[in-house]
């Protein structure tokens, strides 16, 4: 154990990592349709399972899904969690306004995905209501471009 | 001893290039994985027990690409098993393959290793390899500054660059036997067609006109950085005879592990004062051939795939895993013994020095030796190959892997 008065040796360095991703043919196809407004998902050429995200591949019948498929904007929303904390933030972490987010089912597709929900709040979600899809301002053919999912209608 | 006697029926390769950057990671494996299977006769997906997976720890900077791979790796609902171990993470996955089958645990085993080294850093990949080592410098007080001045010579190429030199002044090789084994696996390499590097022209006064990196390694002797996947398949001596018109008999394993490499005061390499020494691969070698039954290796062995990034590397692989004497492998390879149609062939594939894929490159050595047995090699040798070798090397030089086949089983009273 350290005694209290004893001198630590502190260094500092600062290591520099650069990381690039491949997303491959098929995620890029994915996000070239965000930037057109469009969901554009890949279906399993055995069991038509159809993938949003995308993927080239079905896990279950190990078979090419490569037929892409355009989807609507609108979805359900299987599930969801509000945070009160920001997770990116190391000291500011108490955020102001509750974060919601949620695994958004789009219509058509057979798996879901984790987004947020917006122009709500959280006393009004419930699993099951109808979401629709919020772009952003500028679209660049990344993830952010999908700002979130805000309710429908009555939900 | 193994309950039960494993074989290899199987093995896949991707497209090896500097940026396969048309595929994502996940996509790269199932190429290797989907070429493995299509050669596995009867053998479908479903048909895999278990499926072992590994590459370079974070070299991508993804961590757990397993998981994003499942599917890709036909393994979803299957037992999955990430190993790692530096640069014998291929020979690892590969003997753990083994381990599953020999257990009688499993019957048919996939073990799958790759890298995508376009995505990631490799230096920092290394310089986090080497971290716990380095980190105890400035622990005695080391200036940082000088620390990192010096990191330079300390990585893969410093490492090798006093190898080399070890090597030469045991020897009495020249800069221009370094550059005619240079020049025999780039040649290899051409006539492969899973490589990176093809230089099917290449001449050794081509590789001693490149300038120096570290001396006396330049720039054409040094392995390139690739993108590429590999996957063998497992299975019983009594499913393989079923499946496979040859089935390869993955007679011997062995792994040792060395003395760490403790940085030397200016990173200089290793604490071993004599980094061509090379114990654990003398060891090693000593263990898979006494399990294979094998008694002079340099007679009993047809065709030999040793890890060798640094042409340097592979003439010292080969004499201390007992294929050549001591300080004999130099003159050998002048007289063509090592040749594509020499007396015993040796990285005909084009060796890890023409195809460097990290984490897959310890796993394509016992891979492409088994293709020889086969008679299924991208670069077929024209002699018929009964007993080969593959070995790995990696960690900060300590790490040693070796895999023994045969196209006979593994007689029962050895």
């Amino acid at each position: 154990m350290l005694e209290e008065d004893q001198e630590i040796f502190i260094t500092k360095g600062m290591v520099r990592a650069d990381f690039d991703f491949w997303v491959g043919l098929v995620m890029d196809k994915f996000y070239d349709g965000l930037q057109e407004k469009k969901f554009i998902g890949t279906k399993c050429s055995k069991c038509g399972k159809v993938f949003l995200p995308p993927r080239n591949r079905c896990g279950d019948c190990f078979v090419k899904a490569e037929e892409f498929v355009d989807l609507p904007e609108t979805g359900i929303l299987k599930n969801f969690t509000v945070t009160t904390y920001k997770i990116t933030e190391r000291k500011i972490r108490k955020v102001k306004k509750d974060i919601m987010v949620g695994l958004v089912q789009v219509d058509g597709a057979d798996t879901a995905m984790l987004v947020p929900i917006v122009n709500t709040n959280p006393d009004n979600l419930k699993e099951g209501m109808k979401v629709s899809v919020v772009w952003a301002k500028k679209l660049k053919g990344d993830p952010q471009d999908i700002a979130g999912f805000e309710p429908v209608g009555d939900g | 001893m193994a309950k039960v006697q494993p074989a290899i029926i199987s093995c896949g390769f991707c497209e090896h290039a500097s940026k396969r950057s048309d595929v994502n990671m996940a996509e790269l494996v199932n190429e290797a994985v989907e070429d493995c299977l299509k050669k596995a006769g009867s053998i479908e997906w479903k048909d895999i027990d278990c499926v072992i997976n590994g590459n370079m720890p974070a070299f991508e900077g993804a961590n757990m690409p397993e998981l994003w791979m499942t599917d890709h790796m036909a393994a979803k609902n299957k037992p999955l098993l990430r190993v790692t171990t530096g640069g014998t993470t291929g020979g690892s996955v590969c003997i753990a393959g083994y381990y599953a089958v020999a257990s009688g645990l499993y019957d048919t085993v996939l073990a799958v290793a790759f890298e995508q080294q376009s995505c990631g850093n490799t230096t920092v990949g290394l310089s986090s390899v080497a971290l716990g080592e380095i980190s105890i410098f400035p622990a005695l007080g080391y200036d940082y500054d000088r620390l990192k001045r010096n990191l330079g010579a300390g990585a893969a190429i410093g490492i090798a660059s006093y190898q080399a030199m070890n090597y030469m002044r045991r020897s009495k090789a020249t800069e221009e036997d370094l550059a005619r084994v240079v020049v025999q696996n780039r040649r290899n390499a051409a006539k492969n067609w899973w490589t990176h590097l093809k230089m099917p022209t290449i001449t050794i006064d081509d590789v001693l006109d490149t300038p120096y990196i570290s001396y006396p390694l330049r720039f054409g002797m040094v392995c390139p950085a690739s993108d590429g996947a590999c996957a063998m398949l497992f299975t019983t001596e009594e499913k393989a005879k079923q499946i496979a018109d040859i089935p390869v008999y993955v007679n011997g394993v062995a792994s040792y592990s060395n003395e760490t490499a403790i940085v030397g005061i200016d990173c200089a390499g290793a604490g071993q004062v004599d980094p061509c020494e090379q114990l654990g691969a003398v060891k090693s070698a000593e263990i898979a051939y006494g399990q294979a039954g094998i008694s002079f290796p340099n007679k009993e062995i047809d065709y030999a795939e040793v890890y060798s990034p640094f042409p340097n590397q592979e003439l010292m692989w080969v004499e201390r895993v007992g294929l050549f004497e001591e300080n004999k492998a130099p003159e050998a390879y002048r007289n063509g013994v090592s040749a594509f149609n020499g007396e015993l062939p040796i990285n005909c594939s084009g060796g890890v020095n023409s195809t460097n894929a990290i984490g897959a490159s310890a796993m394509e050595r016992p891979a492409e030796a088994a293709l020889q047995i086969m008679g299924k090699a991208g670069n077929q040798v024209p002699k018929t190959v009964h007993t080969a070798l593959g070995h790995g090397w990696g960690g900060a030089i300590n790490f040693i892997t070796h895999v023994v086949m045969s196209d006979e089983p593994q007689r029962k009273w050895r």
